[in-house]
């Protein structure tokens, strides 16, 4: 699909997401929006597979070492050469994994941040490691949630951390999904947007806290452990499979701030 | 020169309806697509936005308005260059309306199905493309009367 008047098509048989946190399930199954992307050229279907993999908690789960999230990243963000947004979406959504990643280090008790350019990325790597200390890791001017971050990691506080993060990341979305509205990057942001929205409604706070002891007891092994985590996005054996659908999972900070 | 003149006449002539049925087929074509998808999502008012969509349809209306009113007996020096003038310009007025009002009907559908009671006053920007459509064929007219015979 090319032609304006087909991604007008396929952008208006999407339903309204609304605001986050508003809605209890999501307008559309993925039975049904996979049927309505079928609509999308097969390079854009690879594409919009490798965004979401990428960008998605469950599609980064299968790489056990930061260096091979990083690089796969990298590999992602350079098959989108004709999608500059994109490329910076998917830049910025690895920044805010390393953030979280950073905070959760230090949590942890890492005095310093170490070889972060292998387990960061972005512009920012050099002033986190140069303001280890700050409780906004120097990026309060520029990132003010990093500070709130900051002080509900300490408090363990972890659903409201999940909610600061998908916020930060539901923004980046809105901000890039204001350029665009009837393109493939429109769709593309639609999609990243619906697999928020999605993980979201299959919250509750009974079953987080279920979760939230399974994950602590899975953590106990230590993110280094065989077949664990990778400190960037965290595992947990309870996750399903990656690869099993298009939008398998979205970003958890929950799951980052415990693994 | 008179007959390069003459040919130039006969697009002026033309011109307003043929660019003015591009733009309502573009514009059709573009606000039609919005509809349909808005069909898959809706379950029901199907025909509010079907006939919002059919809007750009004006323009090859007033193109072929245009056209009835450069019309002459006879296309010579004297009306060539004013009817190419007119005819051109009205019609690329006429092809760009189109194209636009289309555009911004895709994107009231689009908002309006999120927003039912947006639906109304998300067409105004349609509304005011058709104004300067609207004024393009008065002004054509008026202009039209004073050409030679």
């Amino acid at each position: 699909m090319s032609r304006p008047h087909q991604y007008i098509m396929l952008v208006t048989s999407l339903p309204h997401l609304g605001k986050m946190f508003t809605r209890k399930e999501v307008p559309i199954s993925e039975f049904r929006l996979k049927q309505r992307l079928s609509m999308l050229r097969p390079d854009h279907l690879r594409l919009l597979r490798e965004l979401v993999e990428v960008t998605a908690w469950a599609g980064v789960a299968r790489y056990s070492l930061d260096s091979e999230v990083l690089r796969r990243a990298r590999e992602v963000i350079g098959d989108l050469k004709d999608y500059p947004d994109l490329q910076h979406l998917v830049g910025a959504r690895m920044e805010t994994r390393t953030v979280i990643a950073a905070l959760r280090r230090r949590r942890d008790g890492q005095e310093t941040a170490g070889d972060i350019e292998n387990w960061g990325f972005g512009r920012w790597c050099g002033r986190i490691a140069n303001h280890w200390s700050d409780p906004g890791l120097g990026l309060g001017n520029f990132m003010p949630w990093v500070a709130e971050a900051h002080r509900l990691m300490q408090s363990g506080n972890h659903i409201a951390m999940e909610r600061l993060s998908l916020t930060q990341i539901f923004r980046q979305l809105d901000h890039y999904g204001m350029l665009h509205e009837f393109d493939f990057e429109a769709v593309a942001i639609y999609v990243l947007r619906w697999v928020i929205v999605e993980r979201w409604s299959r919250y509750s706070e009974d079953a987080a806290r279920e979760r939230l002891q399974l994950l602590v007891t899975a953590a106990l092994g230590g993110p280094n452990a065989p077949g664990g985590p990778s400190e960037l996005d965290g595992m947990a054996a309870d996750e399903p499979p990656p690869g099993q659908g298009l939008f398998a999972d979205a970003s958890s900070a929950l799951q980052e701030t415990l693994s | 020169m008179n007959e390069f003149i003459v040919v130039l006449g006969w697009f002026g002539l033309y011109a307003p309806v043929a660019f003015g049925a591009i733009g309502s087929s573009w514009g059709c074509t573009l606000a039609g697509s919005a509809a349909i998808g808005a069909m898959l999502d809706s379950d029901g008012g199907y025909g509010r936005f079907v006939g919002v969509s059919l809007m750009p349809s004006s323009q090859v209306i007033y193109g072929i308005v245009i056209m009835f009113s450069l019309q002459r007996s006879s296309i010579d020096a004297a009306n060539g260059a004013a009817l190419f003038a007119i005819g051109v310009l009205s019609g690329a007025t006429m092809l760009l309306t189109g194209i636009r009002q289309g555009e911004v009907l895709a994107s009231a559908i689009n908002a309006s199905k999120a927003k039912p009671e947006i639906f109304g006053i998300s067409l105004a920007p349609a509304a005011v493309l058709e104004g300067f459509s609207v004024f393009a064929l008065v002004f054509a007219l008026v202009l039209a009367g004073s050409i030679p015979a």
